[in-house]
């Protein structure tokens, strides 16, 4: 495989020559270590096709991100990666329960983005009927899912609830008048608090899938019956768990970024392409029977990860927690402080209009509570400032969210 | 039965003020204050004179407001009416004074108070002030 890259890929195999390894050094998982990785300012450096292992004439699709902070990164297909990826999709589907026999609505878009055509060739690869939906129009969406007897639905999480409350609007018990048994949801992080939601509201099973349009698309990794991880199709992906600072490959078990070398990719193939997403690598076999690695949740971006004294905290996490208590509200800010040595974090949260309490204990018991289950998830002390409600300015990004103070 | 309001505040400048000037722009007057704090917090809890458009101007400011049901007794006779509550086992949760001679009292347990009281000849107010 790096044999190709090298052949085909220019920028390949400059990065290799540079690096001063020849695709005969890397005959194991652990040479792969000795390759530079590959990041997303690669794929934007080399904007549109500079990073193709094939001739262009081999490619039958080209796919590309929104590119709304700067150029787009393209990705691009020969007939044989679009036949994988409907491979990969349908593998998916199957894991979580659906055979040929169901009628898959995909409410994912269809176009440049890759999640619709995705799922779409995975279902029809699997011999079951599929709604092109595409996104939007919720009520027609509905609409066929009752008419057309859809059985399993493929959209965002919160997209899923979405339709769910819609439906309900409308009148309809989706649980009663729906026949959804299996819900596939991705592109965009969510918890075990939105699946118990998503499984009470609207489908018999909700899975995570997980994906990204450089490895092609949806259908990188899925959850299957157990829903104890994603199992990510090895055959296809070597998955490497690294530290995101050191670049350090981390030892089994450990949360780090994910970074990925695609196996079978003809067209754009990657070397140990970092993802971004922090997970922790899971190899034991599981009670499903697949041999197959599973990948956690994804726990965040590395983008979002701060590090406080030595340990990644996630904002995500603490968005977790907060959902999961009565009486506060999402709103918080993170404020991170040094003192002496010793880096402090204070989450400061507003608390709910509808706390209704006349006695200090109660507030007092909320705040202890808050800090136990942070320091309980993110295995370090965080002191909790509760807010009155509507404190912390709205809708100004994830930079407002975050208050960083330690002079480094 | 007479209603109490407590807020949620922060425990710094500005933020007392700011919800005395809302029930001040709003002509609402406040009967007794008392404030309970707990490091960067604290509940300011209050009667005022007009129960329902002090509630909904607070809520209108989104602020956490909660009603709970007092006693008002007599200032003047307090010692004999803490002693009448303790011999039948009636816990006071917290309290605050008037400004016209009486006081503001939580109780664990507002019949068996009540009751005591007035077996005792002690007053409990059926109006604030």
């Amino acid at each position: 495989m790096v044999r190709n890259v090298y052949e085909g890929s220019p920028f390949y195999r400059k990065r290799l020559d540079d690096a001063g390894i020849t695709p005969e050094d890397i005959r194991s998982k652990d040479d792969l270590r000795r390759i530079p990785f590959t990041t997303k300012s690669d794929l934007r450096d080399n904007y549109p096709l500079g990073m193709l292992s094939t001739p262009k004439s081999n490619l039958v699709r080209l796919h590309a991100s929104s590119g709304t902070t700067g150029n787009p990164t393209v990705v691009a297909y020969t007939l044989r990666d679009i036949d994988n990826w409907a491979e990969l999709n349908a593998r998916c589907l199957e894991i979580a329960g659906a055979t040929s026999a169901d009628v898959v609505q995909v409410a994912y878009g269809y176009g440049l983005f890759t999640g619709g055509l995705g799922l779409h060739y995975g279902a029809e690869k699997l011999g079951a009927k599929v709604i092109p939906a595409s996104t939007g129009s919720t009520k027609r969406q509905i609409k066929l899912m009752k008419d057309l007897g859809t059985t399993v639905i493929c959209c965002t999480p919160s997209y899923g609830l979405f339709l769910a409350e819609s439906a309900r609007e409308e009148g309809l018990d989706p649980k009663e008048d729906l026949r959804l048994r299996i819900g596939v949801f991705g592109a965009e992080p969510w918890s075990e608090m939105t699946r118990k939601l998503l499984e009470e509201e609207l489908v018999e099973s909700a899975h995570d899938i997980y994906g990204m349009s450089e490895l092609n698309g949806p259908g990188v990794a899925m959850e299957c019956r157990a829903k104890k991880g994603l199992h990510i199709w090895e055959d296809h992906y070597i998955v490497e768990i690294i530290d995101p600072t050191t670049g350090e490959v981390l030892p089994p078990g450990e949360k780090g970024e994910m970074a990925v070398t695609t196996i079978m990719k003809e067209g754009m193939p990657l070397l140990r392409y970092r993802t971004r997403d922090m997970t922790i690598l899971n190899e034991e076999v599981c009670e499903c029977g697949l041999s197959h690695a599973r990948i956690m949740r994804i726990i965040g971006r590395t983008d979002d990860m701060l590090k406080i004294r030595g340990i990644c905290v996630f904002p995500s996490q603490i968005e977790e927690i907060l959902a999961s208590m009565e009486n506060v509200t999402p709103h918080y800010q993170l404020v991170i402080n040094r003192d002496g040595p010793m880096d402090k974090l204070m989450v400061r949260v507003e608390i709910s209009e509808d706390f209704k309490t006349d006695r200090l204990t109660d507030i007092v018991d909320l705040q202890r509570r808050l800090e136990n289950q942070l320091r309980d998830t993110l295995s370090i002390n965080a002191s909790v400032e509760l807010l009155e409600p509507k404190t912390i300015p709205r809708s100004e990004g994830k930079a407002q969210r975050i208050v960083d103070m330690r002079k480094i | 039965m007479i209603k109490q309001f407590s807020v949620f505040l922060e425990n710094s400048p500005g933020r007392l003020a700011n919800l005395m000037g809302i029930l001040e722009k709003n002509g609402i007057k406040v009967l007794a204050m008392g404030i309970a704090e707990a490091g960067n917090y604290g509940i300011v809890r209050m009667i005022v004179d007009n129960d329902e458009k002090a509630f909904d101007m607070m809520r209108k400011e989104n602020m956490s407001v909660n009603q709970a049901e007092v006693l008002i007794i007599e200032l003047e006779r307090l010692a004999n009416a803490v002693k009448t509550l303790s011999v039948v086992g009636v816990n006071i949760d917290y309290a605050y004074t008037m400004d016209c001679g009486r006081a503001v009292i939580k109780v664990n347990n507002e019949e068996k108070a009540i009751k005591a009281l007035s077996e005792a000849g002690l007053k409990v107010y059926p109006t604030k002030c």
